[in-house]
């Protein structure tokens, strides 16, 4: 058990005074910060091109426009097309909206260097609506009482349970959350352990130390290093997220967002910390198992890079076929995937985000994972010896065969 | 005591070890000799448990277990250390396996780097350090927790005259201690001045096993040094003489066929005067290595 502990202690210390670590933990944070820091400087730089004029010789159908537009989106000095022209090549403006009359009809164009947003085409349509309208009802000699019948509209009224929508929203940014953070980790730790244990294929000072201490309590303090460096990291995601959520609640601009959308993050909240974060954890052990097993398998040291190849991509596919099952969590696929070990930690807990799985089913898939663990851990001590010491050339299989008859 | 009793190994159809029986007691050293393939490394990687064996193998009667592996110091063929570690990190994670105390490791690291006179500091990366200090801070990761057995595969090989002086003056303190030693080696002369007695095997065979002197002593006093002006035809004409071979301008070894014509070739040489150089000895190590190897290609 001592030298268990000095194994895994090594490998624990080893992996979390490595800048590769403090890089992986801090990315989020940072990449956090930056996005917020491009954010502000994009929407403080867009401002000076952002705007849009309008021409025409009806001032008030010109003025009805503008107002549409916010205060950072409108010119008023630029009246006539030849100002607009200037100003869109000094990149003071985006654009100009000319609007003419020709035989009752209203006629607008757009010029600019940047396309219209959605919301600006639709303010736009609208005054323009309203100014036709006017010119149709003349044209027309309509009577005030025909044109209020003509204003008659139909109504559609829609009643929408808002908890409902926005548990199923939460449901949808759960899964991909969840399913994100499995992948990165999973991706993450399968890279980092082969290539820890490929490193040491077929050194000599692997000799030396399985003359101090058997293979299965190296192996298995080696898993267990890697399984602290993990649980460091997922608790530093929690402490640093629950405080960055703190901290967030407080600043003024943020707090409406968090009185809107209280439920709905709530409801993410919930769905990741449960037990579906029992499932992130021994699915990344379980892979983190099979990355070493293939690290142990590299033909030598200097292949370690490839080392992680068969983790990763059988965690890449299971990610990515879990997507289809995101709105369709009660699919018989989605309920095998869930008890089979390396898919259950993706598709147990999309099933339980969705209400599609009991906590019977999730203890069972549990119990699944644990045991495929467990057995995984006993074989892999058994040959693990094996698998390190020999650093033959030759086939994969050549090597598994080798590494299995060794003893 | 270390006992190896009818060790037999085979990978596939090869068989890598057949029937190797040998003792080494605590304050003996013995060597292990033989050419490349013979089964040296084989013998200590069973001596260590890395393979499954037949026959036995006890340390003071009882089986190789993790808790001998304490008392164990093995020294691999080919040196490999943790590059990115420091000396101080590397001597200490190795000694806190065979269950050292990291104080008193701690500090009995600086007199061991003087001892061997490493160039490097404690908390020098093993990586900064050249080949031959890397050899060294292997060494001391061997020797530092004292070990009761001493297992050194090819320990010389790479070493210069002075470093082989300071391994060979550090595994005779061993023994001095008490330690059981047993190690390999293919230059002959480190095994002439270090073992007690020696075993060589020769594909997976013990083709020699005994004490030094008295496995010499078996293949007679067959060889004869001799300075004198005679030539290689004339010497060739001496009685029982089967091989001739000039060592330097008037210096001569002969292989003679049968002991007991020393006298008659020492007489036919001398004819009663004065010569500088007669010596008729048993063959060296080196050529009874030699001379089973070459036993083995024919």
């Amino acid at each position: 058990m001592h030298k268990l502990k000095i194994v895994a202690a090594d490998t624990y210390f080893r992996q979390i005074k490595s800048w590769s670590f403090v890089i992986l933990v801090l990315a989020p944070f940072l990449f956090a910060a930056l996005s917020l820091g491009l954010g502000y400087v994009s929407a403080t730089s867009a401002v000076k091109h952002d705007k849009v004029a309008v021409v025409s010789q009806n001032q008030g159908l010109r003025q009805a426009i503008l107002k549409q537009f916010d205060q950072a989106e409108r010119q008023k000095q630029v009246t006539t097309v030849a100002q607009a022209k200037r100003a869109v090549k000094a990149n003071r403006i985006k654009g100009y909206v000319v609007v003419t009359q020709r035989q009752q009809q209203l006629q607008a164009h757009y010029r600019g260097d940047q396309t219209l947003s959605t919301s600006q085409v639709a303010q736009v349509k609208q005054v323009l609506t309203q100014y036709q309208t006017r010119l149709n009802v003349q044209a027309a000699g309509l009577t005030a009482k025909q044109w209020q019948q003509l204003q008659q509209q139909p109504t559609l009224t829609q009643s929408v349970s808002q908890q409902t929508a926005q548990a199923k929203t939460g449901q949808k940014i759960s899964f991909y959350v969840l399913v994100f953070m499995v992948y990165m980790i999973i991706i993450t730790y399968s890279s980092i352990t082969a290539q820890e244990i490929a490193s040491e294929k077929g050194t000599k000072i692997m000799e030396v130390i399985f003359s101090s201490t058997t293979a299965a309590k190296y192996f298995c303090g080696k898993i267990l290093g890697m399984l602290g460096v993990i649980l460091t990291q997922i608790v530093i995601y929690l402490v640093g997220g629950g405080l960055c959520f703190l901290l967030a609640q407080r600043l003024d601009k943020l707090q409406p967002v968090f009185t809107q959308f209280k439920p709905l993050i709530h409801s993410v909240l919930h769905n990741l910390i449960n037990i579906n974060l029992i499932f992130l954890l021994l699915g990344v052990v379980l892979y983190t198992i099979l990355a070493a097993f293939s690290g142990a398998l590299v033909a030598k040291a200097e292949d370690a890079p490839k080392a992680a190849y068969p983790a990763t991509y059988l965690s890449m596919f299971a990610f990515f076929i879990s997507f289809p099952f995101q709105d369709n969590a009660g699919a018989l696929t989605a309920k095998i995937l869930s008890y089979v070990p390396f898919f259950s930690s993706y598709f147990m807990p999309v099933r339980l985000i969705a209400h599609h799985a009991t906590m019977m089913e999730a203890g069972l898939s549990l119990l699944i994972l644990v045991a495929t663990i467990f057995g995984l851990i006993w074989y892999i001590s058994r040959i693990y010896q094996g698998l390190i010491l020999q650093a033959d050339e030759g086939s994969f299989w050549k090597r598994f065969k080798r590494g299995l008859a060794y003893h | 005591m270390l006992e190896v009793s009818q060790l037999s190994k085979s990978f596939g159809n090869l068989k890598a070890l057949q029937d190797v029986n040998f003792t080494v007691k605590p304050g003996e050293i013995m060597g292990l000799i033989g050419q490349n393939g013979a089964g040296k490394s084989t013998t200590f990687h069973s001596i260590l448990q890395f393979l499954h064996y037949d026959g036995q193998i006890t340390w003071q009667h009882r089986p190789i277990t993790e808790a001998v592996f304490d008392t164990i110091g093995y020294l691999p063929e080919e040196r490999s250390l943790m590059p990115k570690l420091t000396v101080a990190q590397q001597i200490l994670y190795l000694a806190r396996l065979k269950n050292q105390a990291t104080k008193t490791i701690r500090a009995e690291i600086g007199p061991w780097l003087d001892r061997f006179e490493v160039k490097g500091q404690p908390n020098s990366k093993i990586k900064a350090l050249s080949k031959g200090n890397q050899q060294k801070v292997q060494l001391i990761c061997t020797l530092i927790h004292q070990p009761k057995l001493i297992i050194l595969d090819e320990p010389f090989s790479g070493l210069d005259p002075v470093n082989v002086a300071l391994l060979e003056t550090a595994i005779l303190n061993a023994r001095d201690q008490g330690a059981a030693i047993i190690f390999s080696s293919h230059d002959m002369g480190n095994v002439s001045a270090l073992c007690d007695h020696l075993v060589m095997l020769n594909r997976g065979e013990m083709v020699l096993h005994g004490e030094l002197q008295a496995i010499r002593e078996q293949f007679g006093k067959t060889v004869i040094t001799v300075t004198t002006d005679w030539s290689v035809e004339r010497l060739q004409t001496l009685p029982t003489v089967t091989e001739v071979h000039a060592l330097t301008p008037g210096r001569y070894r002969l292989i003679i066929a049968d002991p007991a014509a020393g006298p008659t070739i020492f007489q036919a040489l001398s004819q009663g005067r004065y010569i500088e150089e007669f010596s008729q000895q048993p063959p060296s190590l080196d050529q009874i290595f030699k001379l089973k190897a070459g036993a083995n290609h024919a």
